[in-house]
């Protein structure tokens, strides 16, 4: 063992501060995390050990129930708009027909430069029931003002429209980087045998690109399962579109209760260990399809 | 006949493109047109696209709102420091994962995959302890030490480190080069255009950060730009005229814009999409 370490003691030196810091800051966290997540600290003095009392009271907290169902609406809306609309402006800018190529490709990434937290504070405004631009273009098509951030019923749809607005150009990127390996013989090929653009796209581009699209639906899970900014920056009445991962924020930060923010931080690392789990299964059993 | 159809397809292509470039740059837009208007003017609905007395007053009006030359400065030590440090160790580690041969390589690479699935954000709460203990609280080193070798980096430049040629790493072993002056002399000039690559997109997601330096930083003065951009709704009273509030936002995005526009300028078209290989 030692042996072997002082043979290659260079690369494992090289690779070393990657362990160090997981096991810092990240490993011995969560199984702190896990361990306050069974008593009740306020942060001073020490922890009161109650056992599974958190996690009980957790099944009883209707702010939880929102915060979950909340992200559990982030993360559906996420990977069907944001995969749709990556996929389809990915397949436009990789298409031969289309001009200004690297215009059209510098612009459509410029969202993703931009901080969430600024445009939030946009959307924001342009959300505004009274002075905001969307409900002025609604009313100039004949609709009613709609209390986007100030009814539970609509607060959680600027939410996702910031969300995915701000995320898709990276997904359209690591898309159309996947398209670009596509060699285009196999197009020129399909075209001989007189498959049309359809056909190519359903036949080629789908299977080959199906690696890349699991990566990029592994990414939007935990993006949005641990999302935080959006709707900290564009807060609805009471919890109508907390996140989860906000809820764990205010619960050991603004009302210290670190034994139940370390729970709901277990659940949350539970749920991305059981979404991973099954989108791995899934793969697999595709794979052998 | 068949002529007519093609030119109708990239119409449509091109339509849709245009469509998707507005849906991205007006709001930006929208911000920009706004911030220049004085704070009688109407902001509201269409009313908003008209600038009648364009001024920079607002700007003028966050200075005395918030600590501007602090907080920038702090932003700018995190997202320089933060970038620099993490290009290296991440290239030095893709370096050993790729050109070394060693017990347990490709077990701990997938070691270190595994982990982009747990977020570092669910052990937010001991973290905050721990940098209690270590004193880093409201220090700017807290928001670059968790982060100097992250696993996406490491996997990124591992994919350009493969790419060296094997044949210059062990004609520079004989020369009698140490391994580090292996890395440092011959892999880092090489993969040059992924770290510039690799570079932006780090120093961009370090500028835009928000949740560690909320819960790191808790003074004014050592609050990052994003922090304190994020708190000018409630800064002056509760009444910000919207219209500072989005001279704020114009000053934390117009930068990382133009950085990236920069940084277009200098890469070789398409270094980006190569962002993710296989």
């Amino acid at each position: 063992m030692f042996k072997t370490l002082k043979k290659y003691r260079i690369p494992y030196l090289f690779i070393s501060p990657f362990f160090v810091l997981f096991l810092v800051f990240q490993l011995i966290p969560i199984i702190w995390t896990t361990f306050i997540s069974f008593t009740e600290w306020k942060g001073l003095g020490s922890p009161v050990w109650v056992g599974l009392d958190n996690y009980r009271l957790m099944t009883q907290d209707y702010m939880v129930a929102d915060a979950f169902w909340n992200t559990l609406l982030y993360w559906i809306a996420g990977i069907i708009g944001i995969l749709l609309f990556a996929l389809m402006i990915a397949l436009c800018l990789n298409s031969s027909r289309l001009k200004f190529h690297k215009f059209f490709k510098t612009a459509s990434f410029l969202p993703y430069v931009c901080a969430s937290v600024a445009m939030g504070l946009i959307f924001g405004m342009l959300f505004d029931e009274n002075a905001g631009l969307i409900n002025e273009i609604i009313i100039t098509f004949g609709g009613d003002r709609v209390p986007w951030l100030t009814s539970s019923a609509f607060s959680k749809i600027p939410v996702i429209i910031l969300f995915n607005w701000r995320i898709t150009p990276w997904f359209t990127i690591i898309i159309l980087s996947g398209l670009l390996n596509i060699s285009r013989e196999y197009y020129e090929a399909a075209t001989v045998d007189g498959a049309n653009i359809v056909q190519q796209f359903f036949y080629i581009t789908v299977p080959l690109l199906r690696n890349i699209m699991f990566f990029c639906m592994l990414t939007i899970t935990v993006d949005t399962w641990k999302m935080f900014n959006e709707s900290y920056i564009l807060p609805g009445p009471g919890s109508s579109n907390t996140s989860l991962f906000q809820l764990i924020y205010q619960s050991a930060f603004k009302t210290f209760k670190l034994g139940y923010a370390s729970a709901l931080s277990v659940i949350l690392i539970l749920i991305l260990l059981v979404i991973s789990i099954v989108q791995f299964a899934i793969r697999r059993r595709q794979g052998e399809v | 006949m068949k002529r007519m159809k093609f030119s109708g397809v990239s119409f449509i292509l091109h339509t849709f493109m245009i469509l998707v470039i507005i849906v991205c740059l007006f709001p930006v837009l929208w911000m920009c047109v706004i911030s220049i208007k004085t704070v009688g003017e109407r902001v509201s609905g269409f009313a908003a696209l008209t600038v009648l007395h364009p001024t920079l007053s607002n700007f003028g009006r966050l200075f005395e709102l918030i600590p501007i030359w602090s907080n920038l400065y702090n932003s700018l030590f995190t997202t320089i420091l933060g970038t620099l440090t993490t290009l290296f160790f991440c290239a030095l580690a893709g370096f050993a994962f790729a050109k070394y041969r060693f017990p347990g390589r490709n077990a701990l690479f997938y070691f270190v995959i595994a982990t982009m699935m747990i977020s570092a954000e669910a052990g937010a709460i001991p973290l905050f302890i721990i940098m209690r203990r270590l004193h880093l609280i409201n220090s700017l080193w807290s928001l670059i030490i968790p982060r100097i070798a992250t696993a996406v980096g490491i996997f990124y430049l591992r994919q350009y480190i493969l790419d060296v040629p094997d044949e210059m790493i062990e004609a520079s072993r004989i020369d009698g080069c140490s391994d580090f002056g292996i890395f440092w002399r011959i892999v880092v000039p090489i993969i040059k255009p992924a770290l510039a690559s690799w570079a932006s997109i780090t120093a961009i997601v370090r500028w835009n950060d928000f949740f560690w330096p909320l819960l790191f930083l808790n003074k004014n003065d050592k609050y990052t730009l994003m922090v304190s951009v994020s708190m000018l709704p409630v800064s002056d009273g509760l009444a910000t005229p919207w219209s500072v509030i989005l001279a704020g936002t114009t000053m934390v995005i117009i930068p990382s814009i133009l950085f990236y526009l920069g940084m277009q300028l200098f890469q070789r078209s398409g270094s980006l999409a190569g962002a993710v290989k296989g």
